[in-house]
């Protein structure tokens, strides 16, 4: 094992013990987070959605779950399991697409799971979760028929996209529906801040769980990103007065 | 049967995540070696879900024909096409001159005429923007985005005056320096938080293949 190896290693150990630890501290001292307007707005936009009887759509981005686009995916399903539960006492249950085969797997067990355990495994249905086109452009282009046939008011956005996000974002804007959206692509982020009426930036793409309420283990999620980003942001700081100062590399 | 089966699914996927995970850090053959057989394994199913995502895709449209749902006839034509293609690429390979007609001269040009409808897009949101968020982040975004486009523009490019000039050293400022510090900022954020996720599912608290 090479020494970086191991020093990787030990940081991925580190993580995990804090990621627990922390859990277990949930538990006995729930943390308190920053507001996020986004999220707020999202669970208002989705009770209005159940009592007015129209539709949630979650999109889950044009990513393939193989590679470092499966990560905001992941964060999108988080999102789904929430949206499900919340909304299966709606005569219009949430539809999910996206354009990778695997997620959209993914999303129909999802989608079963959270109706089972709200006891509503009726509620189900394979057609909720479906792969609208194979590339990100063919999926930007088959979203309008969805949004409208499908009688959608809040569209959301939490997944892989790249240039075909806003495009997305703005066939929901045109649709008058809210639109939420998160991506982990920064370019793309930019674009969303534009189209969407409540963008997530950075890291809040993934922090969904944590601000739904999902579990101790996604509250801990958020506490140990901050103690980390702290850690880093010191070591960049140390670094850079070491360099300046101290006459290093 | 259920709490059965779901133990059984989250080991699998713990097991499989640790030795993928560790294969980046440990270089003994046979973590290598099974690691590499996995991400083998998981490209192959992942082949097998695109042809689920295919049958899923024609089963959303073949429903909407049968029901007769508005804009049917568009679903119909897809079928129509989806199999043509599909049978093409059967018969003659994917790499037939015929099959690559089709994407150059159909699925090409559909796909950049929607690259271009997203600069008019973007052009009407930032108007948007304006109207529906008028707080300073929003006019701060808004103003740096026309510096840069003005800063980009040929003329500023290839411009002598002194305003011109201010104005490409301005772009060439904010996209190196401010662009660039809060670029790397928003990826450290979300590197930390993919990590997290990804841990997440490596402990079997995240199960997206279902309870």
């Amino acid at each position: 094992m090479t020494g970086i190896g191991v020093l990787g290693l030990v940081i991925l150990l580190f993580f995990i013990l804090l990621l627990v630890g922390l859990s277990f501290l949930e538990r006995r001292h729930p943390a308190r987070f920053r507001r996020v307007r986004s999220f707020e707005e999202l669970g208002k936009a989705v009770e209005r959605s159940v009592e007015t009887g129209e539709r949630v759509h979650l999109s889950l981005g044009t990513g393939s779950l193989i590679g470092a686009e499966l990560a905001p995916g992941l964060a999108g399903l988080t999102l789904l399991d929430r949206v499900a539960s919340a909304t299966s006492m709606s005569d219009m249950p949430v539809v999910v697409t996206t354009s990778d085969g695997a997620l959209g797997i993914l999303a129909q067990d999802t989608l079963r799971s959270a109706y089972q355990r709200v006891g509503e495994p009726r509620r189900y249905e394979a057609m909720a979760g479906r792969v609208i086109g194979l590339t990100p452009f063919s999926y930007a282009a088959a979203l309008p028929p969805v949004l409208t046939s499908e009688d959608v008011s809040v569209h959301l956005l939490l997944g892989s996209f790249g240039a075909e996000g806003p495009l997305a974002a703005h066939f929901g804007e045109r649709q008058e529906a809210f639109v939420f959206g998160g991506t982990d692509d920064v370019p793309s982020q930019a674009l969303l801040y534009a189209t969407t009426d409540d963008p997530l930036i950075g890291e809040e793409v993934f922090a969904a769980g944590a601000y739904l309420d999902v579990g101790p283990l996604h509250s801990a999620s958020l506490r140990t990103q901050d103690l980390l980003r702290a850690a880093i942001v010191l070591a960049i700081i140390i670094g850079t007065l070491v360099v300046t100062f101290g006459g290093g590399p | 049967m259920k709490i059965g089966t779901y133990i059984i699914w989250a080991a699998a996927a713990v097991v499989v995540g640790i030795v993928v995970l560790l294969g980046y850090f440990i270089e003994q053959p046979l973590i290598l070696e099974t690691r590499a057989s996995l991400m083998h394994w998981a490209v192959i199913l992942a082949a097998a879900a695109v042809f689920m995502g295919l049958l899923n895709l024609l089963l959303v449209h073949w429903s909407k024909i049968s029901t007769q749902t508005k804009g049917w006839g568009y679903s119909a034509l897809l079928i129509v096409f989806l199999l043509e293609t599909l049978v093409l690429g059967l018969i003659f390979g994917p790499d037939h001159n015929l099959v690559l007609l089709l994407f150059t001269y159909l699925q090409l040009p559909v796909e950049i005429s929607l690259m271009a409808i997203l600069a008019v897009v973007l052009v009407v949101a930032g108007y948007r923007l304006i109207l529906r968020r008028r707080d300073m982040l929003s006019m701060v975004f808004m103003g740096t985005a026309l510096v840069v486009l003005l800063g980009t523009l040929p003329w500023v490019v290839s411009g002598e005056g002194a305003i011109i000039r201010t104005l490409g050293e301005m772009r060439a400022w904010i996209t190196q320096v401010w662009a660039v510090a809060g670029a790397r900022g928003i990826l450290l954020g979300v590197a930390l938080g993919a990590t997290t996720t990804g841990l997440r599912v490596l402990l079997g608290a995240d199960r997206p293949y279902g309870d």
